[in-house]
């Protein structure tokens, strides 16, 4: 072989030599992360079947926009909040509202009681308007519920429920941490805080979500019981607001509504899980406000504002 | 001197002249125009991890970044803690962040405050996807300007998916999810 072209065979030789080290050194630097960097949903989104004991039967779409609260009113009637507006089903009514409303409670005479922002407003029968003074700069009302004496308001801006005399007044703040009398305060991450009153004995029950708790209280504000579950398993709460909604049902169970993992279920009275309504893959990406109401035969109503619309549920027979 | 030479030096002066007018006129233009920077803009980002592996520098100048005012400073931090974390402590086994640059200091019951390590952080992302989900979404990624070499052609944004890289003013060269971040970075 001549030396011209041994000398070819090794410029060759040493050229393919850097190319190679070249696409070496090139795609080490693009590799992709390792599998310690996926981050998956998946496993916690999926639902055993056997759980979800209940099916979507109906669907109410309000004609307003950014629907933000929900209630079943002693009646049947559903009330529904949006922007600057309520609906009222079955009939479809419309009535104005001034500004729009964080959550609404019915009464048994038919009265309307809204939170707005940083008050509440109270409508009678007829529509007539009344509003109660500022609950303060902070204040931030995400709950309301109505019974024959009073009137509970959560307030997330300040941490607190205020009890009301149903004919207002100054109100009476419940919440306060008050370790001697086991009241640690309640622990509002984001606006997601909601009470209901019991059914049985007019006691209230609060979520406090950044414990991922429910704690029940007297009306005067002390504490009877709580129970609380913090997992990212479908028996628990996870996230920093959760529950983010509930609902007693007429047996005393709790329907719950949870943002970050969007999923509606049924916990028994000692928190522990009876069964799931609707499972995540039925919601859409990142819905927050799924607000829920139960009505008197135990159907659940689901306020679901990224698909504009309250969705029923019921027992599946 | 004749007549051909006096005009031609006339030319010269007159044609430098110009190119010196020219010249400041131009600059003066060019100093007015903002010098312009990269920036990833939150509300597009989708946490896809390309900032950690397309960035000219390693590791990336794509960092994490932290709304104090917006954190709810939650013990069950979905930015902090894995899913499947066991406790809720500092073990690393419980740690979302895969290089452990997250951080979390107890402040009072219930309320824990996080930090960013920057010298750890390699904007993978992931801890800013679990505070989405879980959070308030106070986590997002930013391109931090203390390291950023500012390429003509970012390299991150050309494989951004989300088209979520943008130009922004140097002089203001951070997109916050808060205004109460400015007096930090």
């Amino acid at each position: 072989m001549s030396t011209a072209k041994k000398n070819w065979i090794w410029f060759i030789a040493l050229m393919l030599l850097v190319l190679g080290v070249g696409i070496y050194l090139g795609q080490s630097r693009r590799t992709e992360l390792g599998k310690s960097f996926d981050y998956s949903l998946e496993d916690y989104r999926k639902v055993d079947p056997a759980l979800i004991r209940y099916t979507e039967v109906d669907r109410i779409v309000p004609n307003i926009g950014k629907l933000s609260a929900l209630a079943v009113a002693p009646d049947g009637n559903v009330y529904v909040g949006g922007e600057n507006a309520i609906s009222i089903f079955p009939e479809n009514r419309r009535l104005p509202v001034n500004g729009t409303p964080t959550c609404i409670a019915v009464d048994d005479a038919g009265t309307v009681f809204l939170g707005v922002g940083d008050h509440v407003e109270i409508f009678s029968k007829d529509w007539k308007n009344t509003a109660w003074p500022s609950l303060g700069e902070k204040a931030y009302l995400t709950s309301i519920a109505v019974d024959d004496w009073y009137v509970y308001v959560a307030d997330a801006g300040s941490r607190r429920v205020w009890r009301y005399k149903k004919e207002g007044g100054k109100p009476l703040e419940i919440g306060k941490k008050d370790w001697a009398n086991g009241v640690r305060g309640f622990y509002v991450p984001s606006p997601f805080f909601d009470l209901a009153i019991s059914r049985t004995d007019g006691s209230i029950w609060v979520v406090n979500p950044g414990y991922h708790a429910l704690e029940n209280y007297r009306p005067d504000g002390m504490p009877l019981s709580k129970w609380e579950n913090s997992s990212f398993m479908i028996d628990g709460f996870s996230g920093c607001c959760n529950p983010s909604h509930f609902a007693l049902m007429p047996d005393g169970g709790f329907v719950t509504a949870e943002k970050g993992l969007p999923r509606v279920k049924i916990h028994n009275v000692d928190g522990s899980l009876r069964c799931v309504v609707a499972a995540p893959d039925q919601f859409d990406d990142g819905v927050l406000g799924l607000d829920v109401a139960v009505d008197g035969n135990g159907r659940i109503y689901v306020l679901d504002p990224s698909q504009g619309a309250v969705r029923i549920f019921e027992e599946k027979k | 001197m004749n007549k051909n030479t006096k005009s031609g030096r006339r030319d010269f002066v007159r044609g430098a002249a110009a190119v010196l007018i020219g010249g400041a006129v131009l600059s003066a233009g060019r100093s007015r125009s903002p010098r312009l920077v990269w920036q990833i803009d939150p509300a597009k980002c989708t946490q896809c991890g390309r900032c950690a592996t397309h960035c000219v520098l390693a590791p990336s100048a794509v960092k994490c970044f932290h709304s104090y005012s917006i954190c709810g400073y939650c013990d069950l931090c979905g930015g902090y803690l894995r899913p499947d974390a066991k406790n809720r402590n500092t073990g690393a086994e419980n740690q979302l962040c895969p290089t452990a640059a997250l951080q979390r200091k107890f402040i009072e019951m219930p309320y824990y405050q996080y930090t960013i390590n920057e010298d750890l952080c390699i904007g993978c992302g992931k801890c800013v996807k679990g505070c989405s989900v879980f959070g308030n979404g106070s986590l997002y990624m930013q391109v931090r300007h203390d390291r950023c070499v500012n390429c003509n052609e970012c390299a991150i944004a050309r494989a951004c998916p989300s088209d979520a890289f943008k130009r922004v003013p140097a002089s203001d060269p951070y997109l916050l999810k808060s205004d109460q971040e400015r007096r930090i970075v």
